[in-house]
């Protein structure tokens, strides 16, 4: 009985854009090209003081963090998501430091100890 | 001239009479009943309408009447209807009377308050714009409320409105008296609470003129008060002239520190500075006055200021540096030296939590040597019993008291609103006073005994004619200055003065709840300090010179650079650059009283906290945290990295620290009479003299007050000025 119930609750989830993983994967590998190919222009056109490099280590390493991701659903909208990005990106929708934002170069990390809040300002 | 409140001195037969008509009747009803909109209220025989309405929670609009002052009735602005009176009635000089109907909302009510109204405005100047009282202002919120909806002051002739010249009283407040509406509250207050008969009225009807009759300062230290309760802008703050409208400020609950008495004050602040500083009514300690220290030395706060740390470069000079490097010089220097060289001195302006950072920091680097600039006499129970070192009686208990002896204190200028207080009691409950020490004007009379300090020792003895007195007295009080106590013979004179309170405490029967015994402070921090376990003098530091002195906010010069040794190394934390930042090799600025979240104790002992108005300047910080970071750098962290958990320690030192609002009494009278029998000093033949004996004294006395460039023009007028 039990055991019915639960695959009663288990439904099957419609797609949102990919079907299977390979379909899935092919976006996620387009996507990924689409960024590597914008990166040279990115620096050029935002003016942004860095080798394409290094910007194509970080554009790895967000890639990266969602390797672990299997739901077809969530790779999806994480490619939607990121694609939208791509798109304001191109069409000049930001300024240097929204596309730089990501990079957290510039925040500081906020102080934990006694003295170093201290020595950071009045109430940090 | 007018005098308007009943003289206390003559009323002994008013209530002669009062005890008669009590005994012709069957007992006096305990409660008249009155009906206040048809709402039936009862109230005490002898009340006012007004203040019957109040108790039914009908707000009668009024400008002259006010709570703590006589009732002049002269405003008209409290008419109401009175059930068969032809006319209505000034409700705030009118007794209730048995079966009253009361009709506050009536037609006949609503045109007198819009008749009286009217005339008012006749001539009041329309110059709210440019009025500092605008948004604050009675006048303007009641004819709001009460007054008419169109203007019948046309000027056909062009005559114009009333128009009255200003007067020059003083650099604190600003006169416009054209706008005088002549409640005559100010008056009232400088004749019964300041003492001060200056004010007065001239001329009659439209020629009335409320002034000084010839042009002289208004002479008190509580004047900034007639600010307040002034209903209108005739008379405004000078030094906040044209500075912000009141719903522009933030404000703040707060604490005084000018004297030991900690008035409660609301700071008002915008865009980080203190505008003004306003009272807060706390019928317990200032009522709802504050001296003019108080209230105007705010801008001292601004001036002075140490905004970053200081540390003495080899050529001698002092160079401004960042906290790193200051904290590590100091913490190099701390850890050479052994723990036992390292001293502290505590000043007047200090809280709670920074005494009890400082005390433990330098307990754990293994020093005892923590000692305040006030001194106080250690010698028998010393400051181990609470009871020797507190204002037993409370400033409350003045009003119960029926006999007070002054001892080698002037608390006009040590403690304006506990004269007050006296002066109050003194007008009402028919107090007595008396006075050793210097003879000096304390706005009301009193039995000046002499100034020599023999004629304690007669009356401790019961030689003195005054013991007798003393001792016949119902509820007496004996007080003694903290500045007496700071000679030679301090303890010589704490002794005698116990003795005389002990023998009055048994002689008058007044029983165990009633205490004779009191000490007036001078400084905020003196209570908290000795509560803490401070020593109270530098005698202990001069006796064991140190390596290091490190000294809290110690501006009052008790200890100079040559009476410490050559090579000792001085710090200085503290707000101000004073006496104490002068003499240091390494400055720590700290945070004035606005602007941090600390605890003061009062001269009575009670608990009471300041909260943050504004941030401390640049880079000053709070006290205690200066403290505890240093306390890291030398590798013995004091165990509290938020306020809460210091105001835990203070709990576990003296849980009465962080009880706030309460007096927590001390009651060991007796044994420490009994420790101080073994107290050998004997009395000096100096005469008893105040420290602060005139109004010019009065206005700098702490580092604040000299920053102050409000309190210079005091001083300088109070010298110059009629």
């Amino acid at each position: 009985m039990a055991a019915s119930k639960a695959v009663q609750g288990l439904k099957h989830a419609k797609p949102i854009l990919s079907v299977d993983r390979n379909d899935a994967r092919r976006r996620v590998l387009n996507l990924y090209k689409a960024w590597y190919r914008q990166i040279p222009v990115i620096c050029n056109e935002y003016h942004i003081n860095k080798r394409p490099k290094d910007l194509n280590r970080y554009l790895r390493q967000q890639f990266d963090k969602n390797r672990n991701v299997k739901d077809l659903r969530v790779i999806d909208i994480l490619v939607i998501k990121s694609l939208q990005d791509l798109h304001e990106t191109k069409n000049w929708w930001k300024m240097a430091n929204h596309v730089l934002y990501p990079l957290q170069e510039s925040v500081n990390p906020k102080p934990t100890g006694f003295l170093s809040k201290f020595l950071e300002g009045h109430d940090p | 001239m007018l005098r308007l409140w009943p003289l206390a001195r003559n009323c002994k037969a008013t209530k002669a009479l009062a005890s008669l008509a009590r005994c012709s009747s069957t007992g006096a009803p305990a409660k008249v009943e009155v009906f206040v909109d048809d709402k039936p209220v009862q109230v005490e025989p002898g009340t006012t309408i007004l203040q019957a309405c109040a108790e039914a929670g009908v707000e009668i609009p009024r400008f002259c009447y006010h709570e703590r002052l006589s009732i002049a009735g002269n405003c008209r602005m409290c008419l109401v209807e009175v059930e068969k009176s032809p006319k209505p009635i000034a409700s705030c000089a009118m007794p209730v009377m048995k079966g009253m109907k009361i009709k506050t909302d009536s037609e006949m009510t609503r045109k007198a308050r819009e008749g009286v109204m009217e005339f008012l405005l006749m001539n009041h100047p329309l110059d709210c714009p440019i009025c500092d009282q605008g948004g604050e202002c009675d006048l303007q919120d009641q004819s709001m409320a009460f007054g008419s909806d169109r203007s019948r002051f046309t000027d056909m002739e062009h005559g114009g409105k009333r128009a009255v010249e200003d007067k020059n009283i003083g650099p604190l407040i600003k006169t416009i008296m054209t706008r005088c509406i002549h409640c005559t509250r100010c008056i009232r207050f400088a004749s019964e609470v300041a003492g001060v008969d200056d004010l007065g009225t001239t001329g009659r009807g439209g020629d009335m003129q409320v002034g000084t009759y010839v042009e002289k300062m208004f002479k008190s230290e509580l004047s900034g008060n007639i600010i307040d309760l002034c209903p209108v802008g005739a008379l405004t703050a000078k030094p906040s002239a044209f500075t912000a409208r009141p719903w522009e400020t933030r404000r703040i609950d707060s604490v005084d520190v000018m004297d030991a008495l900690g008035s409660n004050i609301v700071v008002n602040t915008r865009t980080n500075e203190v505008l003004r500083i306003l009272p807060r009514t706390n019928d317990a300690v200032n009522e709802e006055w504050i001296s003019d220290a108080t209230r105007f030395a705010y801008d001292g706060l601004k001036r002075q200021r140490l905004t970053a740390p200081f540390v003495r470069n080899a050529a001698g000079q002092l160079e401004q540096t960042d906290w790193e490097t200051a904290l590590v010089k100091v913490a190099q220097k701390l850890v050479q030296v052994p723990g036992e060289k390292v001293a502290g001195v505590a000043g007047g302006l200090v809280d709670a939590e920074a005494l009890v950072a400082l005390k433990d920091y330098l307990n754990k680097l293994g020093s005892e040597a923590l000692c305040t600039e006030e001194i106080f006499p250690m010698d028998g129970a010393g400051t181990d019993l609470r009871s020797n070192y507190l204002l037993n009686t409370g400033i409350q208990g003045v009003e119960r008291a029926d006999l007070i002896l002054l001892v080698g204190t002037n608390p006009r200028f040590e403690a304006p609103l506990f004269n007050a207080r006296i002066r109050k009691s003194w007008i009402n409950n028919e107090l007595t006073v008396a006075v050793v020490g210097t003879r000096v004007d304390l706005t009301y009379d009193y039995d000046h005994l002499g100034d020599s300090t023999k004629i304690l020792a007669d009356i401790a003895a019961g030689k003195h004619p005054f013991a007798q007195t003393l001792g016949k007295a119902k509820n007496p009080m004996v007080v003694v200055g903290s500045a007496a106590l700071q000679r030679k013979d301090g303890a010589a004179i704490h002794r005698a003065v116990a003795t005389m309170a002990q023998n009055a405490r048994v002689q008058s029967g007044c029983g165990d709840d009633w205490k004779v015994l009191n000490v007036l402070h001078r400084v905020a921090s003196q209570v908290a300090a000795l509560d803490l376990g401070y020593k109270a003098g530098v005698e202990y530091i001069r006796n064991n010179p140190p390596s290091v002195l490190y000294m809290l906010g110690a501006d009052e010069g008790a200890l100079t650079r040559d009476q410490l040794p050559k090579d000792c190394f001085v710090i200085y934390q503290g707000h101000h650059g004073d006496r104490g930042a002068a003499m240091a090799d390494v400055i720590l600025p700290g945070a004035a009283y606005t602007e941090k979240d600390a605890t003061y104790v009062n001269t009575e002992g009670r608990a009471q906290y300041t909260k943050t108005a504004v941030t401390p300047p640049m880079l000053a910080r709070e006290d205690w945290k200066i403290i505890r970071a240093l306390s890291e750098m030398t590798g013995n962290a004091l165990p509290y990295d938020r306020i809460q958990d210091v105001r835990d320690r203070l709990y576990d030192v003296s849980p009465n620290l962080v009880q706030y609002g309460a007096a927590e009494d001390a009651n060991y009278f007796k044994q420490a009479q009994e420790l101080a029998a073994g107290i050998s000093g004997k009395l000096e033949e100096k005469p008893l003299t105040p420290s602060l004996l005139n109004l010019k004294d009065f206005y700098m006395t702490n580092s604040i007050g000299r920053a102050s460039q409000t309190m210079a023009k005091c001083v300088k007028a109070v010298q110059e000025m009629p």
